[in-house]
């Protein structure tokens, strides 16, 4: 349990296909790595399609708005002996609130300074979040089969698909 | 394949079996919607209460080939006397540590359950066991994991989780018990070894418990007969509730 009394925050990275990039769907509550993995499947995978998912504890995320990544440049920040692996995310649209933090790649530095410097494009995206590859656990691909495939085969039905006779209160019909 | 009269009986016994441990059980975890202690569990129960009913209307459906019946019928109209529900998915719903032990020994037996019937002679029903199999998987790590929390937590944890055990653990060989007509479907290669799926189940359920340091209490007495054949007095007004509304308008032509 953290300070106020939620269990440690995740955040979720949802890949719906092979041929598209992980993006940010949200973000669960959790007591563990494990626990965390099955909140995630059953939160944000069981209807939507899904191949993979990627989570990251809180402290593992660092995020940048536009606004702050001219002080994410400047800030100094911690001297890592090692250099670390940062996986790249950008939210580059205003369109899709759902899915705006996109993942495109990785980079390697000793410092989130230098990570940031090397992750942010020419043109400024909207938002960074540079999350710490050492960090981050993954669906097993032996999983996929068995925790994504059945949604596939859960269909939603509309309202309309329901013949329901609505009967109005005789009360209701004098009056109008 | 066709079946015999006698095989098509002892099938739709079966099924009944099958449909009605599942919709049981997942109208008793249904009752946690709203009420978990986490709004991600609260989601993941609802999950599982879902799947539990949707396997109750597979097997239902199944039964539906051989005799004509109706789904509905049999789940909003039937007496509980009529019911062929395990004593373990009657119980109430309990606290958050007898849920996750009871979900975690039906989902154990499923698993051993479903792997066997995917072998089944009966394609209908080797290929439901197939399909369902799949979601089992995800509901058995779920559980596993509550298990393993509740018993390494914290004191309170553990002594709900010891009490559960109590209730639920007796419980285990009247569900896995074989019907009257099972030998014969067994015969058939329609189904499974009733003792070799008692020997599996049992033995991975107290390997988990054991390994945990749970003691295990002795095994309640399987009635001679039909050993589905009583209801726990828990059942009764768990249906007066569930068949409510659906008794309200009998004839309704549409909801």
């Amino acid at each position: 349990m953290t300070a106020d009394g939620q269990l440690p925050r995740w955040e979720v990275f949802k890949q719906d296909s092979s041929t598209k990039a992980h993006a940010a769907v949200g973000s669960v509550h959790a007591a563990d790595a494990e626990h965390a993995l099955l909140m995630a499947r059953s939160v944000f995978a069981r209807r939507p399609s899904a191949v993979s998912m990627w989570l990251a504890p809180q402290w593992a995320v660092h995020q940048y708005t536009r606004e702050q990544l001219a002080e994410g440049f400047a800030a100094p920040s911690e001297q890592l002996a090692v250099p670390a692996r940062y996986l790249v995310f950008l939210k580059t649209s205003d369109r899709r609130s759902m899915a705006a933090y996109e993942h495109r790649g990785e980079v390697v530095a000793s410092s989130t300074t230098a990570a940031l410097r090397a992750a942010v494009p020419d043109e400024p995206p909207l938002g960074v979040w540079l999350v710490e590859a050492a960090a981050v656990i993954a669906t097993d691909t032996a999983d996929a089969e068995p925790w994504f495939a059945p949604a596939t085969e859960k269909r939603y039905k509309q309202q309309s698909e329901y013949a329901v006779s609505v009967k109005r209160h005789p009360a209701a019909r004098e009056e109008s | 394949m066709t079946l015999t009269p006698e095989l098509k009986a002892a099938l739709v016994e079966r099924l009944t079996a099958f449909a009605d441990d599942e919709l049981v059980l997942g109208h008793r975890q249904a009752g946690w919607t709203g009420h978990a202690p986490l709004l991600e569990e609260d989601i993941a129960m609802a999950n599982v209460a879902q799947d539990e009913i949707g396997h109750a209307v597979a097997w239902f459906e199944l039964r539906a080939e051989l005799d004509g019946s109706d789904p509905d019928r049999l789940a909003f109209f039937r007496a509980a006397d009529d019911y062929r529900s395990a004593w373990l998915s009657e119980q109430p719903r309990g606290d958050w540590a007898f849920t996750m032990l009871r979900q975690y020994l039906f989902d154990a037996y499923e698993a051993e359950l479903l792997a066997r019937l995917s072998g089944s002679s009966h394609r209908p029903l080797a290929d439901t066991a197939t399909k369902l199999a799949r979601e089992e998987l995800f509901h058995l790590r779920h559980s596993r994991l509550w298990v393993e929390r509740l018993a390494h937590g914290t004191e309170e944890s553990r002594s709900r989780l010891v009490s559960a055990v109590t209730v639920a653990w007796p419980l285990m060989p009247q569900l896995l018990a074989p019907l009257p007509q099972d030998a014969a479907l067994e015969a058939a290669k329609l189904t499974y070894s009733s003792r070799d799926l008692e020997q599996s189940v049992l033995a991975a359920t107290r390997a988990e418990l054991v390994g945990h340091g749970i003691a295990l209490p002795p095994f309640a007495p399987v009635p001679a007969g039909n050993p589905r054949a009583q209801r726990t007095e828990h059942l009764a007004p768990m249906l007066a509730v569930m068949q409510s509304v659906a008794r309200a308008d009998a004839d309704a032509q549409a909801w």
